[in-house]
C-alpha cells in the first residue's frame, strides 16, 4: 500500500549528504522564502510598472493606477521600474542564489556546514539590504545608474554580506571531504569571485559619479549590467544546472569533455557583451569593435553548454515521465539558449542599431531574469526542499499550474517584447524624416499592453509557487517537525526517494 | 566523465580572465577618457562645452531620483549607425552666432564632461534628450508639459507629473512661474499650481541640455587650454 506523503521520507538515504541537508536547513529556507517574497514583490511592481507604460483609457479598470503614479512620487514608473528590476535580481535571483550556492557546494563538498553563524548573518543582511534599497529607491535616493540604483548605505549592506557569504563558501570548500572538483563547482565559484568585484567596483565609481570622467561612467555601468548577467547569473544557474540534471536523471553529462572549453570561452567573451550598449554612441570605436568580435563568438559556448544539458535532461525526462524537476530544468537551459541567441543577434552591428533602444533589450534582460534564472530555482527547490524538510510538496496539480504558466506566460512575453521590439526598432530607424517619437510610441503601445497580459500570466504561476510554498511549509510547521528528531525514525526508507520525484539518484554522476 | 578543475590554477586562470574585461572595457577607456578636457571655443578666449549653471547640476540629482532615463536616452548616434540625426535630435541653434544657424552633429565624449552623472541611456519610449532645449525653449512650456504631456499628443505614454506640483491659493497677485493650465487641468478658482524646487531644478537642467556648438573630430587626451588672464 502506497504511503501518504506525510508518512513517506524524502531525506537522502547516504548519511553522509543526509548530514548536510540537516546542517542547512535553516539558512537555505531562509533565504528561500526571502528570496519567494522578493520575487512576489518585484512581480507585482513589474505588472504595475508595465500597466503605467500605455494610456490608461484604453483600460479603465487602471485608471487608479495612473492616478497614484500621478499624484504620489512614490508610485512614478521612473521609481517603480527600477525598483521592480532590483526587487527580481537582488532579492529573488540574489537571495534565492545563496541557498542554492550553499546547498550545492556543501553537497559536492559532502561536508556539514561549518561557521553557521556567519552564514545566517550573511542570508539575513543580505534581504536587509534589498528592503532598505528598494525603500531608498521608492523615496527617491535611486541613482537610475541600471542595476545599481540603491543608495550608497543599502549597496554596503549587500557587499558586506555577500562578502561574508563568500568566506562561509570558500570556508566550507576548503573543508570538503570529497574531492571531486567538478565543473558545476567552478561556475559557482565564478559567481562567488565576481560578484564582489563588480558590485564593489560599479557601486564605488558610480556611486561617487566620478566628476568629469563623463562617458566612462556609461562604459562603467554597461560593463556592471553585462556582468551581471554573464558573470554572476548564468555561472550561478549553470553550475546548478551542471550539478542536478546528472543527478536527477541519473544519466552521465553528455559531451562532458566540452565543458571545461565552453567554461573558458564563456568566461573570455560574454563580459564583453556589454559593448551592446555602446554600438554608435559617445564610445571608443576600438573598443566597441573588439567587443562586438568577442561577443559574437558567443554563440560557440551556448551551444557547447546548451547541447549538452539539453540532451541529457531530455534523456532524463524519457526515462522519469514522472519527475517535476527536470522539466524546469530543461526550460531554463532552453532559454539559457534563446538569450544566447539574443546576444548572438545584438553583436550584430546592424540588427544593434535598430534594436538596442527598444522592448528587445528589454526582452533581454527578462530572459536573463524570468526566462533562465527562475526555473532553475523553482527546479531546484522542489528537489531539495522535500530533502531538507523530509516533507513532501502538496500537490502535483499545483507544480502543473506553475510549470505551464511559467512556460507561456515566459514564451509569450519575450515574443512580444522581442517582436515588438523590431517593430519599434524599424519605426524609429525608418529614413523617412516625418517618422517622430509618437509614431514609434503608437506602434509599441499594442505590444505594451501585450506584454501586460504575458507578465499577469507569469505572475499567476510565480503566485501559485508562492503559495504552494507557504502551504508545505505551514503544514510542515504544523505536524510534519517530526523530522528533525531524527531518533524518531522507523528505518532506512523502503519507498522511492520522492513519488513526486522518483528520479532521484544519489550521486548518480559521481 | 565531467573534467576535474584545480583550485588555484583556475583561481589565476580566473582572474586574469576576469581582469581582461576590465582593463578593455573600464580601465584603458577611463585612462584615455576619463580625464577630457574644455577645448578653445570657436570666439577667442572661451571653452568649449561650457559648464551648466548650479541649479541645472541640482536638476541632475531629480532627473535621477524620478528615473527619467528609464525612457529617455541622451546620445545621438553617427548618420552611419541609425537614424537619430533624421529624427532630428542631433539638431541644435548654433549658439556661437556663426554660420551654419543650425549644428546638426552625434554626441561625442567631450559633451558631457561637465555632467556630474552622465544620463546616456538604453530606452528609447521617449525621446531622445541631447537637445531638448532645442525644442522647449522656455520654462513656462516645459512646466506645462511635464504636468499633463498629453497636451502634445492625447496618446502620449508619459506619465504626468503633478507631484513636482503644488496647487495653493493665490495670494498677493498670481506667482511669476503658476502654470496657464486649461480644460480638466485646471485649477478651483482662486487657486494656482507652482512648480517645487524639484521642477524648477528638473527644467533649468532640461534647458541646459543643447549641443549649439561643434566639436573638433574627437581626440582623446588633454588640449592645449589657454591661460585665463585673472585665474583665481
Amino acid at each position: 500500500m502506497p504511503l501518504s506523503p506525510l508518512h513517506r521520507h524524502f531525506t537522502s538515504s547516504d548519511p553522509e549528504l543526509a548530514a548536510v541537508d540537516a546542517s542547512l536547513r535553516v539558512p537555505v529556507m531562509a533565504s528561500l522564502l526571502c528570496a519567494v517574497h522578493w520575487m512576489v514583490t518585484g512581480t507585482v511592481l513589474l505588472v504595475y510598472a508595465s500597466s503605467l507604460a500605455h494610456p490608461a483609457e484604453r483600460i479603465p479598470i487602471l485608471d487608479i493606477f495612473t492616478w497614484l503614479s500621478q499624484n504620489l512620487s512614490a508610485f512614478t514608473y521612473g521609481r517603480v521600474w527600477p525598483a521592480a528590476v532590483d526587487a527580481l535580481v537582488y532579492g529573488w535571483a540574489g537571495s534565492a542564489s545563496l541557498g542554492l550556492v550553499m546547498w550545492v557546494l556543501a553537497r559536492m563538498g559532502r561536508a556539514p556546514s561549518r561557521a553557521p553563524a556567519a552564514l545566517m548573518t550573511a542570508v539575513v543582511f543580505w534581504n536587509l539590504g534589498v528592503a532598505a534599497g528598494l525603500t531608498g529607491i521608492f523615496l527617491g535616493q535611486s541613482s537610475s545608474v541600471e542595476l545599481l540604483e540603491f543608495p550608497g548605505y543599502a549597496a554596503v549592506i549587500l557587499w558586506c554580506s555577500f562578502a561574508l557569504f563568500a568566506y562561509w563558501t570558500i570556508l566550507n570548500y576548503l573543508g570538503r571531504r570529497s574531492d571531486s572538483d567538478q565543473i558545476g563547482q567552478a561556475w559557482l565559484l565564478v559567481g562567488l569571485f565576481s560578484f564582489p568585484w563588480l558590485y564593489g567596483a560599479g557601486s564605488m565609481l558610480l556611486g561617487h559619479h566620478l566628476p568629469g570622467s563623463g562617458v566612462v561612467q556609461a562604459m562603467i555601468s554597461a560593463w556592471y549590467v553585462h556582468g551581471i548577467y554573464t558573470l554572476w547569473l548564468a555561472p550561478v544557474g549553470l553550475g546548478a544546472l551542471y550539478y542536478l540534471i546528472p543527478k536527477v536523471s541519473g544519466l552521465p553529462l553528455h559531451y562532458a569533455s566540452h565543458a571545461r572549453l565552453a567554461f573558458w570561452v564563456w568566461l573570455l567573451v560574454a563580459p564583453w557583451t556589454a559593448v551592446h550598449d555602446m554600438v554608435g554612441g559617445p564610445f571608443p570605436e576600438g573598443t566597441v569593435t573588439i567587443g562586438l568580435i568577442l561577443s559574437g563568438l558567443i554563440f560557440l559556448p551556448v551551444a557547447l553548454i546548451g547541447i549538452s544539458l539539453l540532451k541529457t535532461s531530455h534523456e532524463g525526462r524519457q526515462k522519469h515521465h514522472e519527475s517535476i524537476v527536470l522539466p524546469f530544468l530543461s526550460l531554463s537551459t532552453a532559454f539559457f539558449v534563446v538569450v544566447g541567441c539574443c546576444e548572438q543577434l545584438l553583436s550584430i552591428r546592424g540588427f544593434n542599431v535598430v534594436l538596442h533602444f527598444t522592448m528587445f533589450r528589454e526582452a533581454n534582460g527578462l530572459l536573463w531574469v524570468y526566462g533562465f534564472f527562475s526555473p532553475i530555482i523553482f527546479g531546484a527547490f522542489y528537489y531539495i526542499l522535500p530533502r531538507l524538510l523530509d516533507f513532501g510538496w502538496r500537490s502535483n496539480f499545483l507544480i502543473k499550474i506553475h510549470y505551464y504558466a511559467s512556460v507561456y506566460g515566459i514564451l509569450l512575453a519575450i515574443v512580444v517584447l522581442g517582436f515588438g521590439g523590431i517593430m519599434q526598432g524599424v519605426t524609429l530607424e525608418d529614413p523617412d524624416k516625418l517618422v517622430t517619437i509618437f509614431n514609434a510610441d503608437q506602434v509599441a503601445l499594442s505590444f505594451q499592453i501585450a506584454t501586460t497580459l504575458c507578465l499577469c500570466v507569469i505572475s499567476i504561476g510565480n503566485g501559485v509557487f508562492a503559495l504552494h510554498l507557504g502551504w508545505t511549509f505551514l503544514e510542515w510547521l504544523r505536524g510534519g517537525v517530526r523530522s528533525v528528531g531524527e531518533d524518531e525514525r522507523p528505518e532506512a526508507p523502503t519507498v522511492p526517494e520522492s513519488a513526486l520525484d522518483p528520479a532521484a539518484v544519489e550521486e548518480a554522476h559521481a | 566523465m565531467i573534467t576535474p578543475v584545480r583550485f588555484r590554477q583556475f583561481f589565476f586562470a580566473f582572474l586574469a580572465i576576469f581582469a581582461f574585461a576590465w582593463i578593455g572595457l573600464v580601465a584603458l577607456p577611463w585612462s584615455t577618457l576619463g580625464h577630457l578636457q574644455p577645448v578653445p571655443g570657436a570666439g577667442g578666449d572661451d571653452i568649449t562645452p561650457w559648464d551648466a549653471s548650479g541649479l541645472a547640476h541640482a536638476g541632475e540629482r531629480v532627473y535621477a531620483s524620478e528615473g527619467c532615463v528609464y525612457c529617455h536616452t541622451q546620445q545621438v548616434r553617427p548618420a552611419s549607425s541609425g537614424a537619430d540625426l533624421i529624427r532630428g535630435w542631433g539638431t541644435a541653434k548654433n549658439d556661437t552666432g556663426d554660420k551654419p544657424a543650425d549644428i546638426t552633429r552625434r554626441s561625442y565624449p567631450r559633451d558631457y564632461i561637465w555632467q556630474n552623472q552622465v544620463f546616456l541611456g538604453n530606452n528609447r519610449t521617449g525621446a531622445d534628450l541631447t537637445n531638448v532645449a532645442n525644442r522647449f525653449t522656455d520654462a513656462a512650456t516645459l512646466y506645462r508639459y511635464l504636468y499633463d504631456p498629453s497636451v502634445e499628443d492625447p496618446h502620449n505614454s508619459m506619465p504626468a507629473y503633478h507631484f513636482l506640483f503644488t496647487t495653493r491659493r493665490i495670494g498677493n497677485g498670481a506667482d511669476d512661474d503658476a502654470l496657464a493650465l486649461t480644460g480638466a487641468d485646471q485649477p478651483a478658482s482662486g487657486y494656482e499650481v507652482v512648480p517645487t524646487a524639484e521642477a524648477k531644478a528638473l527644467v533649468a537642467y532640461l534647458l541646459s541640455l543643447k549641443k549649439g556648438y561643434d566639436l573638433p573630430d574627437e581626440v582623446p587626451g588633454p588640449v592645449e587650454m589657454p591661460k585665463p588672464e585673472n585665474a583665481p
